[in-house]
């Protein structure tokens, strides 16, 4: 009993890491700019795409496939933040519309170049960590893991440490003091914007090979960072790190003993409950919306 | 005098076009035609639910609610399907006035959100649940509409034409209720509602209470539209009620505009003609979400007043001044009964 | 059973660690048009919030002919007879002139969706019209009755927000600073209309944070400061009591 605990807390573990980047990116988008983004998930989808077409067709290092991920998915934020975020910026309900038609787009697309099928990345290592008989973990998750402390750290010295930094935070609070400061709103929003995005899309590409990679591997992914940074706190970096924690032990405990359909049912009526209770979050505090 | 005339024999006009109109087309031209119907009802009870100013996304849920209830009535309980057809829309209702407790207490974006998770969680419980919704493969052979003789007009409902003239009725009856509902006192209240939800709470109006009611009205006419679709098609799952059809009817509702009755109307048909005509006919059907999501994009940027508004802007160039006058003390038409306009 | 018209009994009002409205008490009476004064910050619009159920107070009651109506939310207040109006000028500025008026008069004519639908309502209606156009013609604003109430002026706005309270037939009126940004000519048509209100048999309370406009209107004047009631009488009583005069000149040194 206690190994199969241990398991599922590693399995937790795995599942809090590359959510918390998808939902990171998600609360920094809405924070900096006030809009949600819809087609998040197929960001996420987008990164996975890149390791496939690099990585498993064109042989490359895995490494390189991932970086090339992130800087792609980010570069595709920074059009999104220019050609449908920008002119939207006085209505928010308008940039959300936009961002559902441009996951419609990006969907098409990846039906369009690699087709509905499921497609196979192989592993990058066979190699286990094995605790115990019953306890191990395979070392592409343990990257993964490790991907995403390394990546959250850097992002919070770069919050805390920068001028930029700075600036992205203010500006999450009140644009305004953000302007006055010399950096425009459009630099912020860019800077968020492709942080946001290329989070997104490096945790579709360090999941790539662990997951079944598909044009509408989006929509669960969105659906999971939805409760994530609602029960976080739709204006809150931590909350959202410590509710993506929170929700994979949940989520991945009642898929280990129920059923995974059953765990989705409880995820999305723990965020109505908390919509119903706190619409703030249960760890944030602002409330741009 | 002649206005009345000439707007009756525009009226006139158009049923004998509707009516006509299958028999200008091949067979699968005419299931469009069957769905597009269907999908006006859709997009017009969406628009109902938009007046008091929240958006859903678990809209199209709601229709899947009333095309699985209708379904499961006629196949397992044995109902007959016309009374099982109202018997699904009235489940929807109940399922909105369910879902309005948790949900009004939301507004805005919490409530797009909240709306999109119990839409969610509905599809899920349909996955989940084999019996008696099916589990992922859903619910197949279900009744058909029995045939029905009228004497000038005997009905095969396996035919998409006799299938179309039913949905019609239907739908028509529908549109006709939603929009008397719209120029009444009910109507304004809902708009007040959106504008100014303090200042009607102040007039005495519960605005929660009208929130849930145009829910509840929308929901219900939503789920008519799953269950006419459900007994047309024979086949629905958890997946032919998914977020690309929540976005097909948003795109529809928003490249039409929803200031006005006709507006999202105007939006589906337009842009179903244009998926058959030109997507169909040069073969790119599979770029329909592609373009779906290309026209959502640019109608937000470019048209954010939709369709309706250059039809606005035609008829205000072509009447006169005197029209406007006109038009203007017709506004009011709501409480006007004496000289009431229809549609 | 204190047997009073609108009863406003020991309110409290806590934000967090700040009392906003400590220990209130003041009576109006019916028919009177009551002025409830003081210097920025002492309280009168969470008072008047409370009255009106924008606000749920931390305790006290508010007591209409005995019944109480704070705790309630804003519609069962106002189906109770208190409506207010709101500072500015909000109105349903995309909807008619006719139809803003229209709303107000909901509770009398309440709506039914059935009867809607299958035209049963053509006398409620008829009423609801009537109702609307006399309030329209009261305020002098019939001329207008097919503009979009946006496009009206900002003085036509204003008279607009007390028709639609009007329509609803209250008992009392609750006016939000109803002089704020007006000219001096404005002032006196609205004071005016104020005095036809209350001649129509309607209560009027509101909420002013110029002292002198109210002066030569108001009946009675309840004067708050710091959350609490400073002084109660008579326009020449409050204009020569020294705790007013204090509260409103040297306001500066109780300034902490």
């Amino acid at each position: 009993m206690v190994e199969l605990l241990a398991q599922t807390c590693l399995n937790a573990l795995y599942a809090a890491s590359y959510m918390s980047l998808v939902a990171v990116g998600l609360v920094l988008i809405f924070g900096v700019m006030g809009v949600i983004n819809f087609a998040h998930g197929e960001l996420f989808m987008l990164g996975a795409y890149a390791v496939v077409a690099l990585y498993a067709d064109l042989q490359l290092p895995f490494l390189f496939a991932v970086s090339a991920g992130l800087v792609f998915v980010g570069v595709v934020g920074l059009g999104m933040e220019r050609a449908l975020f920008r002119p939207l910026r006085n209505n928010p309900l308008g940039g959300l519309v936009a961002s559902i038609g441009f996951l419609m787009i990006l969907q098409a697309l990846a039906v369009m170049g690699f087709g509905v099928r499921m497609e196979h990345v192989p592993p990058v290592t066979q190699e286990v960590i094995t605790f115990s008989e019953k306890v191990h973990l395979a070392m592409p998750r343990l990257f993964v893991i490790i991907a995403a402390v390394i990546l959250l750290t850097a992002l919070w010295a770069f919050l805390t440490k920068t001028r930029f930094g700075w600036a992205l935070r203010a500006s999450a609070q009140d644009p305004e003091a953000a302007a006055l400061q010399g950096i425009s709103i459009n630099q912020t929003s860019r800077i968020a914007m492709f942080i946001g995005a290329g989070l997104a899309g490096v945790a579709g590409a360090l999941t790539a090979p662990l997951v079944s990679v598909n044009p509408h591997m989006g929509h669960s992914v969105i659906v999971t960072a939805f409760i994530v940074i609602i029960v976080g706190g739709v204006g809150s970096l931590e909350g959202a790190v410590v509710a993506a924690v929170a929700y994979s032990l949940v989520h991945t405990f009642v898929t280990t003993f129920y059923d995974g359909v059953i765990a989705d049912i409880v995820g999305l009526s723990l965020m109505l409950l908390v919509l119903i209770v706190k619409p703030t979050g249960l760890f944030g505090t602002a409330d741009r919306a | 005098m002649p206005r009345a005339v000439s707007h009756i024999a525009g009226w006139l006009g158009l049923a004998v076009l509707l009516i006509a109109l299958p028999h200008a087309l091949s067979f699968s031209q005419q299931e469009v035609l069957v769905f597009l119907t269907i999908n006006v009802l859709l997009v017009a009870s969406y628009r109902l639910l938009t007046l008091t100013g929240e958006w859903s996304l678990g809209h199209v849920v709601i229709m899947g609610v009333g095309a699985y209830a209708s379904a499961l009535y006629s196949k397992q309980l044995g109902i007959y399907v016309p009374v099982s057809i109202i018997l699904g829309a009235l489940t929807a209702v109940l399922v909105a006035m369910v879902l309005s407790y948790p949900l009004f207490r939301m507004k805005g974006f919490y409530f797009l959100i909240g709306s999109f998770a119990a839409g969610e969680i509905i599809r899920l419980l349909w996955k989940r649940f084999r019996d008696p919704f099916g589990g992922p493969k859903g619910i197949k052979k279900i009744n058909p509409m029995p045939d029905l003789d009228i004497g000038v007009y005997s009905f095969d409902f396996f035919e998409p034409v006799s299938y179309y003239y039913f949905a019609l009725a239907v739908v028509t009856l529908s549109l006709w209720v939603m929009w008397r509902i719209e120029r009444s006192p009910v109507g304004l209240t809902f708009h007040a509602v959106h504008w100014q939800d303090k200042l009607a709470q102040s007039a005495g109006v519960d605005v929660r209470a009208y929130r849930t009611r145009a829910f509840m009205i929308a929901s219900g006419f939503a789920g008519l539209s799953g269950a006419l679709l459900a007994h047309y098609i024979g086949t629905i799952n958890p997946n032919s009620f998914d977020v690309e059809l929540m976005v097909f009817v948003l795109t529809w509702a928003i490249v039409g505009g929803t200031a006005t009755f006709y507006g999202p109307i105007l939006g589906c048909v337009v842009l179903s003609i244009l998926n058959e005509v030109v997507l169909r006919e040069l073969g790119f059907e599979q770029m329909r979400p592609f373009i779906y999501g290309l026209l959502l994009i640019c109608s937000v940027l470019f048209l954010p007043n939709g369709l309706e508004s250059v039809v606005q802007h035609i008829m205000r160039r072509r009447t006169n001044v005197q029209a406007a006058k006109a038009s203007r003390a017709g506004d009011s038409a709501r409480y006007n009964v004496e000289e009431r306009t229809e549609p | 059973m204190s047997g009073h018209f609108l009863h406003i009994d020991k309110l409290v009002m806590r934000f967090g660690g700040l009392t906003a409205v400590d220990n209130l008490s003041f009576v109006v009476e019916q028919g009177a048009i009551h002025g409830l004064i003081g210097p920025n910050g002492a309280g009168k619009t969470t008072t008047f919030n409370m009255i009106s159920g924008f606000y749920r107070p931390t305790s006290g009651t508010v007591r209409l002919r005995d019944g109480v109506i704070s705790g309630l939310p804003m519609h069962e207040v106002a189906r109770r007879g208190v409506v207010r109006t709101f500072q500015h000028s909000t109105l349903f500025a995309e909807l008619s002139v006719l139809d803003n008026v229209l709303v107000g008069t909901h509770m009398n004519f309440r709506p039914g969706i059935a009867a809607a639908i299958f035209g049963l309502d053509a006398e409620d209606r008829r009423g609801a019209r009537a109702r609307a156009e006399e309030a329209l013609e009261f305020f002098g604003l019939l001329d207008f009755t097919g503009e979009l109430a946006g496009e009206l002026s900002h003085g036509h706005q204003r008279a607009l927000g007390m028709a639609v309270a009007m329509a609803a037939q209250p008992d009392v009126i609750l006016l939000d600073e109803p002089f704020t940004g007006m000219n001096p000519e404005e002032t006196k048509r609205m004071m005016e209309l104020m005095f036809k209100l209350r001649d129509s048999g309607i209560t009027i309370l509101l909420v002013e944070h110029d002292m002198h406009a109210i002066m030569g209107l108001c009946d009675r004047i309840t004067v708050m400061s710091f959350g609490k009631l400073l002084a109660e009488g008579g326009p020449q009583e409050i204009r020569t009591h020294p705790d007013v005069i204090e509260a409103y000149l040297g306001g500066g040194r109780h300034v902490a």
